[in-house]
C-alpha cells in the first residue's frame, strides 16, 4: 500500500511537470496578450518591449525559462511573482487559500449530507411521490447555473440587498481565526450554492447506487438474517452504495478547491479561483501558472486520498 | 384460471403422528408489474417434519425460490400478492406482522443462498458478519458473539476458525464462503434450514463436502431441512420426500424413493435423464428437456407443461390437470393427465433407452400433431 | 461597456499642452468649459458636482470588480489606479475634478517657466510637503528628479515616458539613472533641457503620475527588483497613504492583490500647500464580485461607490430608480472604425467615405448602451477636450457622408461612383480583412461594420480575437495589414488635442517594430505637417483652434470612420457625495468626495 502511494506519489509529480510545461507552451503558443506589451502599456517602443522581456526573462529559449522555473519550484519552492503587483505568488496563493478551502469544505459538508441522505430516503422511497419531488427538484438544481443561483440568493436573502434580509451578503467574507461567527454566517449562502448543484447530483447517484445495491445477494441474507430493516439500509446497503460517492467526492473537493471561480465572484469570497481568473485576464502569467500548478496538486492530492480511503473502504481493493 | 383444487400433497408420512414443523397451504404468490401478473407461485401445498427433509426441484423460473423465500417473508417488500398458509410451528406466518416475523427468521427459520460470494457482504470480515447474525436474535455482548462465531466456523469444518474469522469473504474459497454462510444460517439453532441451490456455485468436489456437511449438521442438530434445486441428484441422497415444482405449482411429489423408482411425471423424467449418472454408461445420452419454461404472466391453456411434452395429446391444451394420487390412497400425487398404465408403458420404455417418440408408438398413443417446441 | 477599454485606452503623447497651466495655486473650482455633451436630465455630471463644503471624516467604501494593474506612481496608468495614485501622490501638476483643460499646480508652486525658444523649462516646487512615514522628510527636486529618471527604468516600466519626454536631453538613453537634461538647480527647483521645442508637450505631460516625486534614497533597493517592487513599499506626499507597516510596506497591509486595499490619512500631509479638500478619513478599496451585485449593494447600501464600470444592467436600475445616485461623464473617449489608409482597397480616399457614408453608426452606440452613454461620434476630438466646439460640437462637420449617423445609401452609392465603381458596388477581387474583438459589444460593432462592407460589394474576412490580441497582434502590427479594425479606441492622456489626435493619426507616430497605436497607418504628408506645426503652438485656445483645424481635415480625409463618444457611467450610495473626476472618465475621486 504505502508503496502504491509512493508511486502514485511520484506521477503526480510527474504530472504537474507536464501541467506547467502544457501551461508554458499554451500560454506562448495561444494568441493571447504579450505579457511585456501589457505591462509596458500600448505605446511601448520596441526598445523598452526588449527591456522588460529580459526582465521578466522572456526572452531565453523556453527551455531555459522552464527550467528556470522548475528549479525555482521544486528546489525553492518559489512559484514567481506577479508581473504587475511583484507580490510573490507563492504568498498570493497562501493567502488565499484559507478562503477556497472555507468554500469547498463547508459547501462539500451540506452536499455530501444532504445529498447523501436525500438519496437514501429516494431509493428506499422509491417510485413515491417523496422520492419523485426530490429527483425533480434535483434536476432543477442540476441545470441551475451557480452564477445565477448566488444572484437569486443574494437578491433574496442577502442583508444588504435582498428582500428577506438575514444573511450576510456579498463581500462579506472574513477568516475563520479573526471572527468564526462572521466566518461562518458569510459564508452561509456561498455554501449553499456550492452544494446545491452537487447535493443534487450526489442525491441522484447515491439514490442509483442504493437502488443497484440494494438488489444485491448480500442484502437478501441481511434481511434473512433477521435485521431491521432499519440496519439493512444504513450497515448494509449505504455502507456498500456509498463507494462510488466517495470517490467523485473527493475528486471534486480537489478540482473545486482551484476552480469555485462563479461563487467566488458572486459573493466576494478571495478564493484561488478568481484569483487564477483575474490572472488570465491581465496576462499575469506567474498567477496563473502558480494558481494552475495549486489547482493540479489538489488534484492529484485528492486522488491519493480517494485512494486511500477506497482501500480503507473496499477490503477487496488491494494496492501492490 | 381455476387453480388445481390441492387435495394436498402430503409429504412426508407423519412419523409417529407428529405434526408438521412447516405446513403450506394453498399458497399462492403474485407479483403484478407493468407487463402483467407475474403466477410465480400458484396454490402449492406441502409440509416437512421437524428433522426431516423436503427437495423441491424445478428449473429456474418454476416458483420454487420464490415460494421459500415467501416462508422467510421476503418476498413482502417487492410488492406480492401473498394468499395461502405458511404454518410454521402452526403459527400462520402470512398475516405476521414484519416484526414479529423477523423475530422468526433467520433465528428458528434460516435460509442458505446459491451463490456463497454474492451473498456475503464484501466490506465486513466473516466474523462480523457471524456475529451480527448471532447478535440479531440474541442479546449477547460482542465478545461472546464472536466466540460463538468461532465456534459455528469450526463446526463447518474452516481450519483454524479463530484466525479465519476475521478473514474478509474475499479470503475464503468458494466452499469455505458456502460453508461460513451455512455457520451463519446456523448461529441461532434454527429449527429449518431453507438451502437454496446450495451447491448450484461450486465445484463438483466441493458439492458433496457441502451436502455432506448439510446431512452431518443435520443428524447433529436434528433440524428440518427445505433443499431447492434443479438438480435431482443433489436431493436423491439427502431428501425424504421430494416435490416437483412447474410454472408456480407441484406437479408431482412423493418420498424420495418412489421418485426415483417410478417416477410419474413426464417432466420428472426430464429431469431425471437430465443427471449424469455416475455410474450409468458414459454414451448414455442425456435428455434435456426441450424447451423453455413458460411465461408465468401467461402461461399455456390446459397443462401447462403441455407445449414441451412429447406425450401430449390434444387435449392436454384444454385440461389443467389436478394433483391427485397416483392411486387411491397413495402418497405418490401426480399432476398428468395421461393415464397411470400409458405412464408406467413410457417409463418403461424410457428405461429401455428408448426415444420419447419410440416410446410413444410402443405404448400405441397418438403422435401428437405438432410435436414439443424445440423437440428435433 | 467600456470597462476594457479603459484598462487599455489611455494613449499618449501630446504636445505641447503647456498651455492650461494658467491657474495657480487657487482651489477655487473654475469652470470646466462648455458642457456641450448632453446628459439625460437629472443626472449628475462631474462638471456639476460641488467641490467644497463637503462634511469632514468618514470612512468610504469602494467595491471594485477589477484590481488595479498598477499602483506604483511610475507605472500606474489605468483609471482606478489613477484614483488611489492621485489620492496619494502629487505629481508636478493635476487637475480639480471638474476640468480637462484647466491644470493646477500641484507639488508644483506656479506655472512652469518656458524659455523662448522653448527648449528650456523651470519649474519651482513648494516647501513644506513631506513624504509620509517611514521617509517622514520634506521632499525637493532632487525627489522629482529621481521620479522621473526611474520613467526610463525598465524595472518600472513606464508605459508613456519616452512618448511625451523624449525631447528631455538625454532621455531616450536612460535606463533608469539620472537623465542628464533634468537638473535641481536648488532644493525646490527643477529644470528640463530639450533638444528639440518641445516644451508645450512635456510640460502638459507633468500631469501625469511619473512626475510624483519618490526619495531616492529609500526606493533604490525597490527599483533595483526586477520588476520594481517600490509600488509595494511607496511613500505618499498626498492627504492619503496606502496603509502600511513601519518599514512601510503595503503588500499585505495596505494592498491585498485582487482582494483590497486600505487607504489612509498620510500624518504628514498638509493641507494648505494642497488643492485636495479630503474629506474622507479612510477608504477601504474591496476588490472582486460580480458587478450585479456590487452594483446594488452601492445602489441599496450607504457609504459606497463603484469605482469601475457598473453593469449595464445596473446602469439601467439607477437611471430608472436611483437617478441621484448616477453620475455620467462625458469625455470618457471614443470608438472609431480604423480603416487601413496606407494599404488595401482604403488608401481610395472615395472608398473610405463611402465606407462612412453607409455605415450604420447608430446601431453601434445602440449596441454600447444607447444615448445614456454615448453620442454618436462625428469628428475626432472628443467633448471636453480643448478644440471640440471649434471642431463642430456633437453636430460635426457638415459632410453628406457625416450627416446620416443611421447610414445613408445613397451618399455611398455616390463616393463609390467617385472611386471608379459605376454601378455603385464594389466589383474588385480584393478581400476586406477585418480584426474585431471578442468582448461585448463589440462583436456587435464588427457584424455592423462587415454588413456594411458587404452592402458595399465587399467580399470580407472576419476575425474575432481577445482585445489585447486585437491590439498586440492584429491592428496595431503594422506588418498584418488588416483592413479594418471595428472596434479601437482613445482615451488622451491629458486634455490636449495633440495628446487626442497625434498619435492615433500622425504618420510620423507609425511603429513598424513595437506596438503601433495609428491602427489606421494614416500617414497624409500634409496632416503630418500641420500636426508638427500645431504642436509648437502655446496657449489653450490657439492649440484648440490649430487641432481643431487639423480634425477637420482628417473628417475630410474620412481617415476613420468615428461612430462614438463615450459617456461613462458611475454610482454611489444615497448618503455619498460623489465628486467625479471629468479628466479620469467619471471616476470618484477620494480627495473630493465626501459621506452626507
Amino acid at each position: 500500500m504505502s508503496r502504491y502511494i509512493v508511486r502514485r506519489f511520484l506521477w503526480g509529480i510527474l504530472l504537474l511537470i507536464v501541467v506547467s510545461a502544457l501551461m508554458f507552451v499554451l500560454f506562448r503558443v495561444l494568441p493571447t496578450g504579450d505579457p511585456a506589451a501589457l505591462r509596458a502599456g500600448r505605446e511601448a517602443s520596441h526598445k523598452l518591449l526588449l527591456e522588460i522581456r529580459h526582465d521578466l526573462g522572456l526572452d531565453k529559449s523556453l527551455l531555459t525559462q522552464f527550467w528556470q522555473y522548475m528549479k525555482e519550484v521544486f528546489f525553492h519552492f518559489n512559484l514567481g511573482y506577479s508581473y504587475y503587483s511583484s507580490a510573490p505568488v507563492k504568498d498570493l496563493i497562501k493567502e488565499r487559500l484559507p478562503a477556497s478551502i472555507s468554500l469547498v469544505a463547508g459547501g462539500a459538508f451540506i452536499w455530501l449530507v444532504s445529498g447523501v441522505a436525500v438519496g437514501i430516503v429516494s431509493a428506499v422511497r422509491r417510485r413515491t411521490l417523496l422520492d419523485r419531488a426530490s429527483m425533480g427538484t434535483a434536476l432543477v438544481l442540476v441545470s441551475a447555473p451557480e452564477y445565477w443561483l448566488g444572484l437569486i440568493v443574494l437578491y433574496l436573502f442577502a442583508a444588504d440587498i435582498g428582500k428577506v434580509r438575514i444573511f450576510p451578503g456579498a463581500g462579506t467574507y472574513v477568516g475563520l481565526t479573526s471572527d468564526p461567527w462572521k466566518w461562518f454566517t458569510s459564508l452561509l449562502l456561498p455554501w449553499l450554492v456550492v452544494a446545491a448543484s452537487n447535493a443534487a447530483i450526489y442525491a441522484r447517484l447515491m439514490r442509483g447506487s442504493l437502488i443497484d445495491v440494494m438488489g444485491e445477494d448480500y442484502i437478501r441474507t441481511a434481511r434473512a438474517k433477521g435485521l431491521s430493516e432499519r440496519r439493512v439500509i444504513l450497515r448494509h446497503g449505504v455502507r456498500a452504495a456509498i463507494n462510488p460517492i466517495v470517490t467523485i467526492f473527493g475528486l471534486d473537493i480537489g478540482v473545486l478547491l482551484g476552480s469555485a471561480i462563479l461563487v467566488e465572484t458572486v459573493f466576494n469570497v478571495p478564493g484561488i479561483g478568481r484569483l487564477n481568473y483575474d490572472a488570465i485576464t491581465h496576462a499575469d502569467f506567474p498567477i496563473v501558472q502558480g494558481t494552475v500548478l495549486a489547482a493540479a496538486l489538489f488534484i492529484v492530492v485528492a486522488n491519493i486520498l480517494v485512494d486511500i480511503a477506497y482501500a480503507y473502504l473496499d477490503p477487496r481493493v488491494r494496492y501492490s | 384460471m381455476s387453480a388445481p383444487a390441492g387435495e394436498p400433497a402430503t409429504v412426508g408420512a407423519a412419523p409417529n403422528g407428529r405434526e408438521p414443523l412447516l405446513r403450506v397451504e394453498d399458497l399462492r404468490v403474485e407479483f403484478p408489474t407493468e407487463d402483467g401478473v407475474v403466477h410465480a407461485v400458484d396454490g402449492i401445498t406441502y409440509q416437512v417434519f421437524p428433522g426431516g427433509t423436503l427437495g423441491i426441484v424445478g428449473e429456474s423460473g418454476s416458483g420454487k425460490t420464490v415460494s421459500s423465500l415467501t416462508t422467510m417473508g421476503l418476498t413482502r417488500r417487492q410488492g406480492a400478492n401473498i394468499s395461502g398458509r405458511i404454518l410454521f410451528e402452526g403459527q400462520d406466518l402470512v398475516p405476521l406482522s414484519d416484526h414479529d416475523l423477523r423475530s422468526i427468521r433467520g433465528n428458528e427459520i434460516a435460509m442458505v443462498f446459491q451463490d456463497p460470494l454474492s451473498s456475503l457482504h464484501p466490506f465486513y470480515k466473516v466474523g462480523t458478519q457471524l456475529v451480527e447474525a448471532v447478535r440479531a436474535h440474541r442479546d449477547v455482548p460482542r465478545r461472546q458473539a464472536l466466540g460463538r462465531a468461532v465456534e459455528l466456523l469450526g463446526m463447518v469444518g474452516i481450519p483454524d476458525p479463530g484466525r479465519r474469522v476475521h478473514d474478509y469473504p474475499h479470503e475464503f474459497s468458494g466452499g469455505m464462503r458456502q460453508r461460513a454462510m451455512i455457520a451463519m444460517a446456523l448461529a441461532n439453532e434454527p429449527k429449518l434450514l431453507i438451502a437454496d441451490e446450495p451447491t448450484t456455485a461450486l465445484d463438483v468436489t466441493v458439492q458433496a463436502q457441502i451436502l455432506a456437511l448439510m446431512e452431518r449438521l443435520q443428524s447433529e442438530l436434528g433440524m428440518a431441512i427445505v433443499i431447492i434445486t434443479h438438480d435431482l441428484g443433489v436431493v436423491a441422497e439427502m431428501a425424504d420426500d421430494i416435490a416437483v415444482m412447474y410454472a408456480g405449482r407441484i406437479v408431482e411429489t412423493t418420498s424420495a424413493e418412489r421418485l426415483f423408482a417410478a417416477p410419474q411425471h413426464p417432466y420428472t423424467w426430464g429431469l431425471l435423464k437430465s443427471i449424469p449418472s455416475l455410474e450409468g454408461s458414459r454414451d448414455q445420452e442425456l435428455v434435456p428437456i426441450p424447451g423453455s419454461p413458460p411465461s408465468l404472466i401467461a402461461r399455456p391453456s390446459g397443462c401447462h407443461f403441455h407445449p414441451r411434452c412429447a406425450y401430449a395429446q390434444p387435449e392436454h391444451a384444454r385440461v389443467d390437470p389436478r394433483l391427485e394420487p397416483v392411486s387411491a390412497g397413495s402418497n405418490h400425487h401426480v399432476a398428468c393427465l395421461l393415464s397411470s398404465e400409458e405412464r408406467e408403458g413410457l417409463w418403461a420404455s424410457l428405461q429401455r433407452g428408448s426415444t420419447p417418440s419410440a416410446a410413444v408408438a410402443e405404448v400405441g398413443l397418438d403422435e401428437q400433431a405438432g410435436s414439443p417446441e424445440g423437440h428435433a | 461597456m467600456v470597462a476594457l477599454m479603459r484598462r487599455l485606452a489611455p494613449g499618449l503623447l501630446a504636445g505641447c499642452a503647456a498651455v492650461g497651466l494658467v491657474a495657480c495655486g487657487s482651489s477655487s473650482s473654475s469652470s470646466s468649459g462648455k458642457s456641450s455633451i448632453k446628459v439625460a436630465a437629472g443626472i449628475v455630471t462631474p462638471s456639476t458636482e460641488s467641490l467644497t463644503g463637503g462634511k469632514k471624516g468618514g470612512t468610504l467604501t469602494v467595491l471594485n470588480h477589477e484590481d488595479f494593474e498598477h499602483i506604483d506612481p511610475g507605472s500606474s496608468y489605468f483609471a482606478i489606479d489613477y484614483e488611489a495614485v492621485y489620492a496619494t501622490q502629487r505629481p508636478l501638476y493635476s487637475y480639480q475634478p471638474n476640468t480637462f483643460s484647466t491644470v493646477t499646480p500641484d507639488m508644483a508652486e506656479s506655472a512652469p517657466e518656458i524659455s523662448a525658444d522653448k527648449k528650456e523649462i523651470t519649474v519651482h516646487i513648494r516647501h513644506g510637503v513631506h513624504f509620509s512615514p517611514p521617509v517622514n522628510r520634506e521632499v525637493t527636486s532632487a525627489d522629482v528628479a529621481y521620479a522621473l529618471d526611474r520613467g526610463m527604468n525598465p524595472n518600472v516600466a513606464n508605459p508613456y515616458f519616452l512618448g511625451y519626454f523624449e525631447s528631455i536631453e538625454g532621455a531616450k538613453k536612460a535606463t533608469g539613472g539620472p537623465i542628464p537634461g533634468i537638473t535641481t538647480p536648488d532644493k525646490y527647483t527643477i529644470k528640463f533641457k530639450l533638444t528639440e521645442p518641445q516644451a508645450p508637450i512635456v510640460v502638459a505631460a507633468l500631469v501625469l503620475p511619473v512626475s510624483a516625486a519618490v526619495p531616492e534614497e529609500y526606493a533604490k533597493k525597490y527599483d533595483a527588483k526586477k520588476p520594481s517592487e517600490y509600488g509595494n513599499y511607496q511613500v505618499a506626499t498626498g492627504p492619503y497613504m496606502f496603509k502600511a507597516d513601519s518599514s512601510g510596506k503595503v503588500l499585505g497591509v495596505g494592498y491585498q492583490p485582487a482582494k483590497s486595499a486600505t487607504l489612509v490619512r498620510n500624518p504628514n500631509w498638509n493641507p494648505s500647500t494642497d488643492h485636495r479638500p479630503a474629506y474622507l478619513d479612510q477608504i477601504n478599496i474591496q476588490i472582486g464580485g460580480d458587478t450585479n451585485v456590487i452594483g446594488r449593494q452601492v445602489l441599496e447600501g450607504s457609504g459606497l461607490v463603484q469605482n469601475d464600470t457598473p453593469a449595464n444592467s445596473i446602469v439601467k436600475l439607477a437611471y430608472e430608480h436611483y437617478r441621484p445616485q448616477l453620475e455620467i461623464s462625458p469625455g470618457a473617449g471614443d470608438h472609431y472604425v480604423a480603416v487601413n489608409n496606407s494599404h488595401g482597397v482604403f488608401t481610395n480616399v472615395n472608398l473610405r467615405k463611402a465606407f462612412w457614408a453607409e455605415l450604420d453608426r447608430e446601431a453601434m452606440d445602440k449596441a454600447r448602451g444607447g444615448a445614456l452613454v454615448t453620442n454618436v461620434m462625428t469628428h475626432f476630438l472628443y467633448p471636453e477636450i480643448p478644440g471640440f466646439e471649434e471642431a463642430g460640437g456633437l453636430e460635426g462637420p457638415k459632410l453628406d457622408y457625416n450627416e446620416h449617423p443611421q447610414g445613408d445609401q445613397a451618399v455611398a452609392e455616390k463616393y463609390m461612383k467617385l472611386a471608379g465603381f459605376s454601378t455603385g458596388k464594389y466589383t474588385g477581387s480584393k478581400t476586406v480583412q477585418i480584426v474585431g474583438s471578442t468582448g461585448a459589444p463589440a462583436p456587435e460593432d464588427a457584424e455592423i461594420t462587415n454588413q456594411a462592407l458587404k452592402n458595399l460589394g465587399f467580399h470580407t474576412h472576419l476575425n474575432l480575437v481577445d482585445q489585447a490580441t486585437m491590439y498586440q497582434k492584429y491592428c496595431g502590427n503594422v506588418a498584418e495589414e488588416i483592413d479594418v479594425c471595428p472596434s479601437v479606441g482613445w482615451i488622451a492622456d491629458f486634455g490636449d488635442p495633440q495628446a487626442t489626435l497625434d498619435v492615433p493619426f500622425n504618420g510620423k507616430l507609425i511603429i513598424t517594430n513595437g506596438t503601433n497605436s495609428n491602427w489606421g497607418q494614416v500617414n497624409h504628408p500634409k496632416i503630418n505637417k500641420a500636426m508638427e506645426e500645431a504642436s509648437k503652438i502655446v496657449g489653450v485656445s490657439a492649440r484648440a483652434t490649430a487641432w481643431a483645424k487639423i480634425d477637420r481635415e482628417l473628417v475630410e480625409e474620412a481617415v476613420a470612420v468615428p461612430y462614438d463618444w463615450d459617456k461613462q457611467p458611475s454610482i454611489e450610495s444615497k448618503n455619498v457625495a460623489g465628486v467625479g473626476d471629468l479628466w479620469n472618465i467619471g471616476s470618484w475621486d477620494y480627495s473630493y468626495t465626501s459621506l452626507k
